[in-house]
């Protein structure tokens, strides 16, 4: 056992409880009710920062999170986190074999010292039980390089295969699924050398990423290009959607966007995929969910220490892939820094909510993720910023966000660390549903306060709960940082 | 002027540089031997330790196999600042050859970071075993020999940065201003997170340590303000800034000239930390590009 352990401190969910309890139901009409402690007594938040790193103070934002399916104990997690020993070495993922109690933190990305866009996805179509990960990584030095490669055993810590690459685009975000033996690999990404300006792409694998191909998934003119973000969501009966902003209109500080969803029916197979799903105004593939919103573009600190301007998430039920949520933020109201709305559709598309569901348009918030269990119940990650407090939730539903529980996981000072580069916490956090769990990373002030942390918290990394403070591991103090958090919810019944 | 901005630029210029930087002071120690030297510049962790497992590893998370093996830390010789690693501690090591260690044995580890979890796991790149089983001496002479060539490390580093630059200078900023993206560069610029945020800062420069003639003690340097992960670590500029500048001809905004102000010409930039310097790095500075 390593001498290490000695220092580490865990705080018991369990003991936090009788201190706090962030978790409530809301009536259709009502303001936060009654509590229910009960809920959280099985929450999970994990620091994934490894009790042998506990010196390092970087802004470890922008977590991700894939976990193997076929054997949920095995997780990789990702975030804004440099090699911790070398400016020329690879920079690393945190992996868990134990559901997410421990982590090791292993350099196994194709990217030198620290990417600068990770997004990754575990797929079991491959018989690669120990971790078979797909990801899309970005390597910033003087161009941006994306990397969309394969580790078949994520424990190996065998540096990851590069299976494609092209420079000049942005934010690749990941999904994946087994298709009789074959993984499924899709990764959305904004394509800035598309010519065209038709920039919001997909790039499918359909044979393990060994080869891929190029989508654009825009149809319509644009200003000159999409934004940023392009999210897909994958149905295990093949049906894929995506979500993206359809620029029409850009000042510098202001889109003017349409929220678009495609789909496919085939796991895009076909030779033209994505374009299931047509709008009947224009007749062009590509649903236009709302039209030319105003999205808010500031690449400095403006919701609290946060940078704004491409917020998206896109999730569809596994059990019935009619059934789909779409959320994004707009300066939707007025005074409102960002407005998060969320809406669905249960006829694959077609039709959406005309408004947002209940109690989805939340003010000054970003960082949305959403996601359906097996049993239906909505999932829905966000971090707001109140009172001073970046304050991280995860909401979950039944029916459509009418009733709903609010879990705080984390309610942290939003004016301290002070921020280190952009983003401060992350363009995006993650959320997903494995089994009778929702699981998600989100990242957030380390201070070591029982009072930040509703339902409890674990640290791996050396802390004092007593003083609040952050040690090195030999008693001496260490600054407070942005590190990333897991957390494990469970279902609603 | 803002003075924070400066200290940060400094900070981000430095660190790498003093992180390299020795606790240990040189003087009147023993050499270190070539293979040495070349081992400590590889090695991120050095440290000399006992073996108290062949064949085992120290913490969940690292994959047992026979070229694993379990050294408790007598002392540390060189780690990064991140890293929690001490007397005590147990070390997993996956060796290159198994046979030279067994239980007990004793040796200076010359390593890389591996894994980081409950505790610490690196591979070794050499290892030296002291002839006569000597502890706390092997470890002093050890500790003192590392720390004369950290010092050396340091200098390398900044060696070669002055090695592959174009011109080193010293000068003040007299001008920033953003960058005109020109028509003939403009495809390659949309909006992005990622954006650089080309600014440009005008260079009054003073002294030319390394480089041509300058017709005009004047340059163009071309920097990120964007404060983006990707060049958050680039130094950023303000008027009045001083300094030591290592510069290199613009091979990354697609348009390397510029015109500006009565100045047309090539375009440099400085992009990496430790390519700009506060000036009292410039005895040192001076001293290596003589010793070059």
């Amino acid at each position: 056992m390593s001498a290490l352990v000695g220092y580490s401190t865990r705080v018991v969910p369990l003991a936090v409880l009788a201190l706090t309890a962030g978790s409530f139901f809301v009536g259709k009409q009502s303001a936060p009710s009654a509590r229910a402690p009960e809920a959280s007594a099985h929450v999970k938040v994990v620091d994934l920062i490894p009790a042998s790193l506990s010196g390092e103070t970087n802004q470890d934002s922008e977590p991700f999170l894939a976990v193997q399916v076929a054997n949920p104990q095995v997780m990789v997690a990702s975030a804004f986190t440099p090699n911790p020993i070398s400016s020329t070495g690879n920079a690393p993922v945190y992996v868990s074999e134990d559901a997410g109690n421990t982590w090791v933190l292993s350099a196994i990305t194709p990217v030198q010292r620290m990417t600068c866009d990770i997004t990754h996805a575990m797929s079991i179509g491959e018989n690669h039980p120990r971790g078979d990960l797909h990801a899309g990584t970005l390597a910033c030095a003087a161009s941006i390089t994306l990397d969309e490669s394969e580790s078949d055993d994520v424990s190996s810590s065998a540096v990851m295969n590069v299976q494609s690459s092209r420079t000049n685009v942005d934010q690749p975000f990941v999904r994946a699924l087994a298709f009789s033996n074959v993984d499924h690999i899709y990764i959305g990404l904004n394509d800035l050398g598309q010519s065209s300006g038709r920039t919001a792409t997909v790039d499918v694998s359909l044979d393990g990423g060994a080869s891929y191909k190029s989508y654009s998934i825009e149809s319509r003119k644009t200003m000159g290009q999409d934004g940023p973000s392009v999210r897909p969501a994958v149905a295990p009966d093949n049906t894929v959607y995506a979500a993206f902003f359809g620029w029409r209109k850009f000042n510098g500080s202001m889109a003017t966007s349409d929220v678009v969803v495609v789909r496919d029916d085939t796991g895009a197979t076909g030779s033209h995929p994505f374009q299931a799903l047509k709008d009947p105004s224009d007749k062009l593939p590509g649903r236009l969910v709302v039209k030319r919103v105003s999205i808010p573009w500031s690449n400095a600190p403006t919701l609290g220490q946060e940078r704004i301007g491409s917020t998206l998430s896109i999730a569809v039920d596994p059990n019935n892939s009619s059934t789909v949520y779409l959320g994004w933020a707009d300066r939707g109201r007025k005074g409102d820094i960002y407005t998060l709305h969320v809406r669905r559709s249960t006829d694959r598309g077609l039709t959406w909510s005309k408004s947002d569901l209940p109690h989805t348009t939340i003010s000054n918030a970003t960082n949305i993720a959403l996601a359906v269990a097996n049993n239906g119940t909505a999932g829905l990650l966000y971090q707001q910023l109140s009172g001073g407090r970046w304050v991280t939730h995860v909401v979950q539903s039944r029916d459509a966000f009418a009733t709903m529980q609010d879990t705080i996981l984390a309610t942290v000072p939003a004016d301290r660390p002070v921020g280190q580069f952009l983003p401060y916490l992350g363009d995006y956090d993650y959320l997903l549903s494995v089994g009778n769990e929702f699981r998600g990373v989100f990242c957030a002030n380390n201070t070591p306060d029982r009072a930040n942390f509703p339902q409890g918290v674990t640290y791996q990394r050396a802390a004092d709960f007593n003083t609040v403070t952050l040690t090195d591991g030999s008693g001496n103090p260490v600054a407070i940082s942005i590190d990333p958090f897991y957390f494990s919810v469970p279902v609603m019944p | 002027m803002n003075s924070s901005r400066f200290f940060l630029a400094g900070v981000l210029c430095m660190s790498p540089l003093a992180s390299e930087a020795s606790p240990f002071a040189p003087a009147a120690l023993p050499q270190a031997t070539n293979n040495q030297a070349a081992l400590i510049k590889q090695s991120s962790i050095v440290f000399v330790g006992t073996v108290s497992q062949v064949a085992a590893t120290s913490f969940t998370g690292v994959l047992k196999s026979a070229q694993t093996i379990v050294v408790r830390v007598d002392s540390v010789l060189k780690k990064p600042q991140a890293v929690s690693l001490k007397k005590g501690d147990n070390v997993t090591v996956e060796v290159k050859d198994p046979a030279a260690f067994h239980e007990g044995t004793q040796a200076t580890f010359y390593t890389e970071g591996w894994i980081f979890g409950s505790g610490v796991a690196v591979k070794e790149l050499g290892h030296d075993i002291p002839p006569s089983g000597g502890t706390s001496a092997a470890a002093e002479t050890g500790e003192k020999t590392v720390g004369q060539v950290q010092s050396e490390i340091s200098d390398q580093d900044l060696q070669r940065l002055l090695a592959t630059c174009d011109y080193v200078v010293i000068g003040r900023i007299t001008d920033v201003h953003p960058w005109v993206i020109p028509k003939s560069a403009a495809p390659r610029y949309r909006t992005s997170e990622h954006s650089a945020n080309w600014h440009e800062a005008v260079l009054q420069v003073q002294s030319v340590l390394k480089g041509a003639i300058l017709k005009r003690n004047k340059m163009i340097v071309r920097f990120p303000e964007s404060r983006d992960v990707a060049w958050a670590s680039a130094p950023k500029f303000e008027p009045g800034q001083q300094g030591i500048f290592i510069l290199k001809k613009d091979q990354v905004s697609g348009a390397p000239t510029a015109s500006s102000g009565g100045y047309k010409g090539d375009v440099y930039t400085c992009l990496k930390p430790g390519d700009w310097l506060p000036m009292t790095a410039e005895a040192r500075v001076r001293s290596l590009l003589k010793n070059r």
